[in-house]
């Protein structure tokens, strides 16, 4: 379908990428995020349970294009690629690019989807992961 | 135990808190409010704080390394948000083997709410490692 006036503007802003962010992989925040999902696998004292990622800063691009397209954020989905493991000690770093955007009609009236691509290296230069979010401002 | 086509995961069942949404939105960094404040999240509309998206995709992914019990490795977890879920009821994770094809699996994964709405659904991928195989023929169950 043809892009609305505001979801043209949006759709402009392709390939607008957030900061990079480097985070140091830290056992007592694996802890935290364990005890949070009540995941209690000791494999995760040291090394990353599967959408811990997230944490390390995949983000909602909130770029004044999107903010201007209806009034509030719904989730849509995501998906997470691994490559290599991620462990604590280890130094992430990762930047959330806006792979994708277009205008769907529900069932509420028009939905903006913004998709984000963040990719996360290690400090060995290794691509280790890769999280894609599928974020909505209706 | 041969993993095959149409094997069932061993369904996992979460029970999420309020509690529970603030120490997801702490050790994520999400602070949306609509996970935390019921006056915010009445105030856009919604009849009670929500279940984090992301949350519910980790829920499935312990659903999907449970249950790999490091028999291999998760390349890949894919989820489509398809439904709001509440804190104070419990979340049901399930999972069925789709496809085997030598040593990658792919698994059909959802969670539903007490109601059998399937809130939350995806895919995801695994290798199995070379000691565990899918038996002989490294291939579906006969």
């Amino acid at each position: 379908m043809a892009l609305s006036g505001a979801a043209e503007k949006a759709h402009t802003r392709i390939g607008f990428a957030g900061p990079e962010r480097k985070s140091a992989v830290e056992a007592g925040h694996l802890r935290r995020w364990c005890e949070a999902i009540g995941d209690p696998n000791p494999r995760w004292r040291e090394e990353a349970p599967p959408t811990f990622l997230a944490a390390l800063g995949a983000e909602t691009l909130e770029f004044p294009e999107a903010l201007a397209y209806g009034s509030g954020w719904l989730n849509g989905g995501d998906r997470f690629e691994y490559r290599e493991p991620v462990r604590a000690g280890d130094t992430v770093t990762c930047r959330t690019t806006l792979s994708d955007v277009y205008e769907k009609e529900g069932s509420a009236g028009p939905m903006l989807f913004l998709v984000t691509e963040t990719r996360f290296h290690n400090q060995h230069g290794r691509h280790v992961g890769t999280v894609t979010g599928t974020r909505i401002r209706r | 135990m041969k993993i095959h086509v149409g094997m069932e995961l061993t369904p996992l069942v979460k029970q999420p808190t309020t509690q529970t949404l603030a120490r997801y939105a702490g050790a994520c960094g999400d602070f949306y409010q609509i996970h935390y404040d019921r006056d915010y999240a009445a105030a856009v509309g919604l009849p009670g704080v929500i279940l984090h998206g992301l949350l519910k995709t980790a829920y499935l992914g312990q659903l999907v390394t449970d249950w790999l019990a490091g028999r291999g490795t998760l390349d890949s977890l894919e989820v489509s948000y398809r439904g709001m879920d509440f804190p104070g009821r419990p979340y049901l994770c399930r999972g069925v083997v789709r496809a085997v094809v030598g040593a990658q699996v792919d698994l059909e994964v959802w969670g539903e709410d007490p109601d059998g709405r399937r809130t939350t659904v995806g895919t995801a991928r695994v290798s199995l490692a070379a000691s565990t195989g899918t038996g002989p023929s490294g291939g579906e169950a006969h």
